[in-house]
């Protein structure tokens, strides 16, 4: 592969280990979630006119509004859970504890 | 010859006699004292004869009876051995127990177990005799055990009192100790020569290696009151005089010194345990001379002054001399008996007072008394001519001439020196000066009961150690010049420890004692070695066994060792194994590690 899909590939992995391994806030998840949807858009978008893969032209737009649909159910959550506990550590998602 | 076998065998069945008429009517009244005695006195003529041929023809004997059993190829048989030791200790054994029976009619007059502890004493003598002439190792073990079991019953003849019982059991088992190296020795001889008989131990190993040889020391060392296993000697003076002067003086104590005279030719080979009897000789008898230099009780003094003898007796063995150390121990007897004989009759006379401080001015009152105490503490120290010169003053001269440890030397010569120094104080502090006790006693000293003895006494005292060391063929060749100093030593050191111990008392008997010294703490405590070794050690023993018992079985090896740790191990294992916990990073991390290693596993498979 060349150099920039490399790059664009780092990226994503870099926020998917972000995601998986964040420390104490949920907002830190979902703003990895959405670089990941980000670096997901700028790879298809690229691949896609170096190919000049025309059929497949409307993939990353579609892509980019599903991710800003999930983007606000997140946050939905993210204010529900602050509501609940004034803040959003990730240790608070303890009901199912036994 | 047929006269010496059978007046032999006849003075051991007359003793017995009276033992078993114990079942009789005749145990129940008054005579049965003065047939006890009269036995004894025709015993001891009895024991003359085979004692005076034996003296004409110089001719052993022995006497073996009756097959008793064989195992495999062990022969266990009744023998007597009548040798030049047995022969000459028997009569002197009979002589003084038949004077201390008379006395103790005298001194026990008022007890009303008094047939008893007649009977007590016969079996003690009995089995006394049967130590001494056993030619085999089981007869000696037979009579070696008698003779304790015997002192324990009689130490604890007053038993209600507590001090009687524990100087009893203290008797016991410091034998014990010495019983377990007697028994070590009679296993080695078994199982190395195959035999307990005497005869053939000797035949068959001429040159033997220390073990049995330490054995036997042990053993000695046991009976006899040797240092490290001494505090049973003066504790036994709990029982009365008449124990004290036969058990403790003239006949038991003298069992282990007997044992290694009768193993002398095994010990003369072998230089160590020459060596070892030596320094033990002298450490005990130095150390038992300074404890009884500060005693109060004058039971405890003559004790004390038993003990040190003893301690030159080990010391000569050391020198390789056993007939002089056999020399020593029939002159030791009589005027030991003697002194305890004498201070029964001091005790007895004051209403049973001991402590000499509360003793005082009896040399006009007791005169006969004061004679033989007199001449009973010379003859210790050895006076020239006295009896304790033939044996004393030959041990030392043999101890200053041969080629021996000088350390050992010194200490003997200082122990002699204190020997005078002890007896001033006795003589000092009972006969001398002016009376210490309540005015009203009523004092006498005309029953012919106790005078008789101590008269006979006396004579034995004065002339024993002539005729005795006359009747010894010389067994090695004696020292015939040495320079006059040496000739002299015993004497000089003896005459410095009287003036300088009659010296001290003259001045300082005004004085206050200055308590707060630690010297004399170390010889009025027996030099800590009662308090430390009585109670330091089983309290360790104690403390070690309750910790074992409670912390390390109990607590440990049952409670906690199967059932509390099965019970951590499931507690923790459910705690961790159980899920929903809310543990969103450790979920996360899992899968991000899948992922990894499942995009390396699929991409690198080689």
């Amino acid at each position: 592969m060349s150099l920039v899909h490399i790059n664009i590939l780092i990226a994503f992995a870099v926020s998917l280990t972000g995601l998986l391994m964040h420390r104490s806030h949920l907002m830190s998840a979902l703003l990895c979630l959405e670089g990941m949807m980000l670096s997901l858009f700028i790879l298809a978008t690229l691949t896609i006119l170096s190919t000049h893969f025309t059929l497949a032209n409307m993939m990353p737009i579609i892509l980019l509004v599903f991710a800003a649909c999930e983007a606000a159910i997140g946050l939905a959550l993210l204010v529900m859970v602050s509501n609940t506990y004034g803040t959003d550590y990730v240790q608070n998602l303890n009901l199912l504890q036994c | 010859m047929n006269l010496f076998t059978s007046s032999t065998l006849l003075t051991l069945l007359m003793l017995i006699t009276p033992v078993m008429m114990s079942s009789t009517d005749f145990y129940k009244n008054n005579k049965y004292q003065h047939y006890v005695k009269n036995m004894t006195l025709l015993a001891f003529i009895t024991s003359l004869v085979p004692m005076t041929m034996f003296i004409h023809t110089n001719q052993e004997m022995l006497i073996s009876n009756w097959h008793w059993t064989t195992i495999h190829t062990l022969k266990l048989t009744l023998s007597f051995k009548m040798d030049y030791f047995s022969l000459m200790f028997m009569p002197v054994a009979l002589f003084i127990t038949w004077s201390i029976m008379e006395f103790s009619m005298w001194y026990m007059h008022s007890d009303p177990h008094i047939n008893q502890f007649f009977k007590y004493l016969l079996i003690f003598l009995i089995t006394m005799l049967i130590l001494v002439t056993a030619n085999n190792l089981f007869q000696l073990f037979i009579g070696w055990e008698g003779v304790g079991i015997m002192s324990f019953l009689l130490i604890s003849w007053w038993f209600g009192r507590t001090d009687a019982n524990t100087a009893a059991l203290q008797a016991i088992l410091y034998n014990r100790i010495g019983d377990i190296g007697f028994l070590l020795s009679m296993a080695w001889f078994l199982h190395n020569t195959n035999t307990w008989s005497l005869q053939q131990i000797f035949m068959l190993s001429q040159n033997p290696p220390t073990l049995p040889l330490l054995g036997l020391t042990l053993a000695a060392a046991g009976k006899s009151a040797q240092f490290g296993l001494h505090p049973w000697l003066p504790s036994a003076m709990e029982g009365p005089t008449p124990v004290s002067a036969l058990l403790h003086s003239s006949t038991m104590v003298v069992a282990g010194i007997f044992l290694l005279i009768r193993f002398h030719p095994l010990t003369e080979n072998n230089k160590l345990i020459q060596t070892m009897m030596l320094s033990l000789g002298a450490l005990t008898t130095l150390f038992t001379a300074i404890c009884a230099l500060t005693q109060n009780d004058i039971k405890k003094i003559i004790a004390f002054s038993t003990s040190s003898q003893l301690g030159l007796m080990m010391t000569t063995l050391g020198l390789n001399q056993p007939h002089l150390t056999f020399l020593h121990i029939c002159t030791h007897a009589f005027f030991k008996a003697m002194l305890f004989l004498c201070s029964g009759s001091i005790i007895h006379n004051l209403n049973n007072e001991q402590d000499i401080r509360k003793m005082g001015g009896l040399y006009k009152i007791l005169p006969f008394t004061t004679t033989a105490l007199i001449i009973g503490c010379f003859a210790l120290t050895g006076m020239p001519f006295l009896t304790g010169f033939y044996s004393k003053d030959l041990i030392i001269e043999t101890a200053t001439s041969s080629y021996t440890n000088a350390w050992a030397l010194l200490l003997t010569l200082t122990a002699t020196s204190m020997t005078a120094i002890y007896s001033t104080r006795i003589i000092f502090f009972t006969l001398l000066e002016q009376p210490r006790f309540p005015p009203l006693m009523n004092i006498n000293e005309t029953d012919p009961m106790l005078i008789n003895p101590i008269k006979r006494l006396l004579i034995g005292s004065i002339f024993a150690g002539f005729i005795l060391s006359n009747s010894m063929p010389p067994m090695n060749t004696p020292l015939m010049t040495m320079p006059l100093h040496l000739k002299l030593t015993a004497l000089t050191m003896t005459t410095l420890g009287f003036v300088l111990a009659f010296e001290i008392n003259t001045y300082s008997k005004n004085l206050k004692y200055p308590y707060s010294s630690d010297s004399i703490k170390f010889s009025t405590l027996l030099g800590y070695f009662p308090t430390i070794m009585h109670r330091l050690s089983p309290h360790l023993v104690l403390t070690m066994s309750q910790k074992l018992a409670t912390s390390l079985l109990d607590l440990t090896w049952m409670e906690t060792a199967l059932p509390k740790t099965t019970a951590l191990i499931q507690l923790k294992a459910s705690t961790l194994t159980s899920n929903q916990k809310g543990l969103i990073k450790l979920y996360f991390l899992s899968f991000l590690i899948t992922m990894t290693l499942s995009m390396l596993l699929f991409n690198y498979p080689e």
